[in-house]
């Protein structure tokens, strides 16, 4: 038989949209449509791309905002939506397109009754725990012949929530354990904690500066798989801030002191630790009574 | 044991055991839909024991790993060698072991020829002991064992170490005898004094002296039935142990170096920091040192390392980065188990990885906290890598973090 077992490649991209409006760019109106639409246009137009590489790459499509997150592509409606295709367009791109654009029309129009969606979080680390099971899953059911190279692509535009750190971490260490390359393509502001994602799992991170070429820089930069990134010319690797913030201030530091039981950081000693409420035993040296039980001895 | 034995029959004499009604088949005569059955729920035994959450578990770890290298050794019952086989294993339990504790140092020592000898000190560096592990393969079995030399070399490794961390020693232990040169209830007496916690792991039989070492000092003992319980047993080594109740807490001092100033922080970036410079990590290797600007720098006294985690050899500050520390707090907010139920006609679809339900899976997991559904492998796998609830973690209200 042959040599060596030729397994197909299937490139798996899991697309996570942070679809939480910034009202920026949902009033700026360019060419007609807003800024939003254009968007969206450039991710399906990006998904459709990776499907066509080769006939048996998969995608999946995530949305989330402030409220809620949801699978768009696949759908799990369960019923049949009609899709109509334009004469010569490949079924799978209408049904992107379709799905797409149905999800997130639900998602916008449940965020409708929160006015103040832009000040709370947006739930990204929920959505890229999902990316990660439906990843898990679908190396489950590949029969043998296929080898699965699954990688996640997150656009987003919202700042970092501290108070998600744990679900961020553990997301990059799941990505990391199970190979999975994590890339991230930010819109507005920069975010610490997706850079030290990418850094951890191997991947990309850009922050775009200016979004009207979206799908420019997607087909450009995150297209290629990691495989023959190391062939092109991509931007530099940014230098990680890997310092912690202290659980009192959270503030960054270089030099903290770090609670033994729970591992929490703090930028000043203290005696008690305020996460676990355990009391620390200063350090103090041994006093040893040596010199006065000598002279006794000699005298 | 002898005493157990006259209360129960003798093995022969007592019924058989019909191991095969367990496994049955179902109504097209196949069987794998059983036994995968059977093992999910082995699977899902397991990790319902290790979810338990209010122990304090000793997270900074100083562990010396102990290998047989005595003429049983050499016995061929684990494939190719018992001590190749070993050494294979504690390869793997190496890299599991730095990469669930990451803060934590190991050392390994071996006993032959009825002494101890030392292979690597205690580090936190892999490689090195990967490297040592894969030169430990040429070495030649022979001679007795010695438990008490072994056991005193370890806790004269850990005797100076901080308070606060947790002191362990495993031994993989291979024969049946062992040579100590004096009373070995001493070497016990002053384990237990010191807070040393060893566990044993039998290659061969039960051996009475290290079940009793391994219960006072609270520790465990395994004797193994085959390769793939030696490997199960091996890891079950890597989790962090529940803490003895007496060790001392204290706040250590860490240095987190690769900071970039950013705008609204004031520290300053000269170009020290980038500049190449002579690592202190290689500065002891015949080979010139590493030289390049990218690289840590201590912040207390300047110096240069290659990678993390690491001590300082300046200044003996620990130096680590934000990541390694957030490894170990999925220990500390462990999820509860999903609750067992039956399959809803409402949810169709399993909330985490959007698989269809079939009519084939009869049950179906919930979180306690955000009620969604999901399949049994998303629990498991939920469980075992990804320590998150997706179900919590798409709610707004539980998506914050239990601290603060």
């Amino acid at each position: 038989m042959e040599d060596k077992e030729e397994r197909i490649e299937t490139s798996l991209v899991a697309i996570v949209i942070d679809a939480t409006p910034a009202k920026k760019f949902a009033s700026q109106p360019l060419d007609g449509s807003s800024m939003m639409n254009r968007i969206f246009d450039s991710l399906i137009a990006f998904g459709n791309a990776h499907l066509m590489q080769a006939s048996h790459n998969k995608l999946a499509i995530i949305a989330c905002n402030s409220k809620s997150t949801k699978f768009l592509y696949p759908s799990m409606d369960g019923n049949s939506r009609s899709y109509q295709n334009r004469p010569g367009q490949y079924d799978m791109f209408a049904k992107v397109d379709s799905d797409v654009r149905h999800g997130l029309g639900e998602l916008i129009l449940n965020d409708l009754t929160d006015n103040d969606s832009t000040k709370s979080d947006s739930l990204l680390g929920g959505a890229m725990a999902r990316a990660l099971c439906y990843i898990h899953r679908v190396q489950r059911e590949l029969s043998l012949s296929h080898q699965l190279k699954p990688r996640v692509l997150v656009v987003s535009g919202s700042c970092d929530s501290a108070l998600q750190y744990m679900t961020f971490m553990n997301v990059f260490f799941t990505a990391q354990k199970e190979n999975v390359v994590i890339d991230c393509c930010m819109m507005d502001t920069d975010s610490g904690l997706l850079q030290q994602g990418c850094d951890i799992t191997g991947g990309q991170y850009l922050h775009i500066p200016s979004v009207a070429g979206l799908l420019e820089y997607l087909l450009w930069v995150f297209l290629p798989s990691p495989s023959c990134r190391s062939k092109i010319v991509l931007p530099p690797p940014t230098k990680v801030d890997y310092r912690a913030a202290c659980f009192c201030h959270h503030k960054l530091v270089d030099i903290g002191w770090v609670c033994s039981v729970c591992l929490s950081i703090f930028c000043k000693f203290s005696i008690m630790c305020t996460t676990c409420n355990t009391e620390f035993k200063l350090n103090r040296p041994a006093i040893v009574p040596a010199k006065s039980k000598k002279r006794a001895r000699i005298e | 044991m002898a005493d157990e034995d006259e209360t129960k029959e003798y093995r022969w004499e007592s019924g058989y055991e019909k191991t095969w009604e367990a496994i049955k088949e179902d109504d097209d005569g196949l069987l794998e839909s059983n036994v995968a059955d059977l093992v999910a729920r082995a699977k899902r035994k397991r990790a319902a024991l290790k979810a338990t959450g209010a122990i304090q578990l000793g997270m900074m770890r100083h562990l010396f790993v102990v290998v047989d290298a005595s003429a049983c050794m050499f016995l061929q019952d684990l494939k190719p060698t018992r001590f190749l086989c070993v050494l294979k294993l504690l390869e793997v339990f190496v890299h599991e072991f730095f990469d669930l504790n990451p803060i934590s140092q190991l050392g390994i020592l071996t006993t032959k020829m009825k002494r101890s000898e030392q292979i690597t000190v205690l580090a936190g560096n892999q490689k090195k002991h990967i490297e040592a592990l894969q030169q430990l393969k040429d070495l030649s079995c022979e001679g007795e064992p010695s438990l008490q030399n072994s056991l005193e070399r370890a806790m004269n490794g850990l005797k100076n170490m901080p308070a606060h961390s947790s002191r362990e020693i495993l031994v993989l232990f291979g024969s049946l005898t062992t040579c100590d040169p004096g009373d070995i209830q001493k070497t016990i007496k002053a384990l237990k004094d010191n807070n040393i916690r060893v566990s044993i792991i039998g290659l061969a039989a039960e051996v009475r002296i290290c079940r009793e070492i391994a219960k006072k000092t609270g520790g465990t003992y395994n004797v193994l039935i085959d390769d793939h319980h030696l490997k199960e047993l091996i890891l079950s080594q890597v989790q962090p142990p529940a803490v003895a109740g007496s060790i001392e807490a204290s706040l250590v001092k860490m240095g987190f170096p690769g900071g970039t100033p950013s705008v609204n922080d004031g520290t300053s970036d000269s170009s020290a920091d980038h500049a190449p410079a002579y690592c202190l990590c290689h500065i002891d290797s015949e080979t010139s040192s590493l030289m390049g600007p990218n690289g840590y720098n201590c912040p207390q006294c300047g110096s240069r390392y290659c990678e993390l985690p690491v001590e300082c050899k300046q200044c003996g500050l620990t130096l680590v980065s934000a990541p390694h520390l957030a490894r170990s707090y999925h220990h500390l907010f462990p999820i509860k188990p999903f609750i067992e139920r039956a399959q809803v006609p409402d949810t169709t679809h399993c909330f985490a990885c959007a698989k269809l339900f079939v009519e084939a899976e009869t049950n179906v997991y919930e979180c306690e906290n955000c009620h969604q559904i999901v399949c049994l492998d998303c629990d498991l796998f939920i469980r075992e890598t990804l320590h998150t609830c997706p179900g919590c973690a798409s709610d707004p209200v539980t998506a914050q973090m239990k601290t603060n």
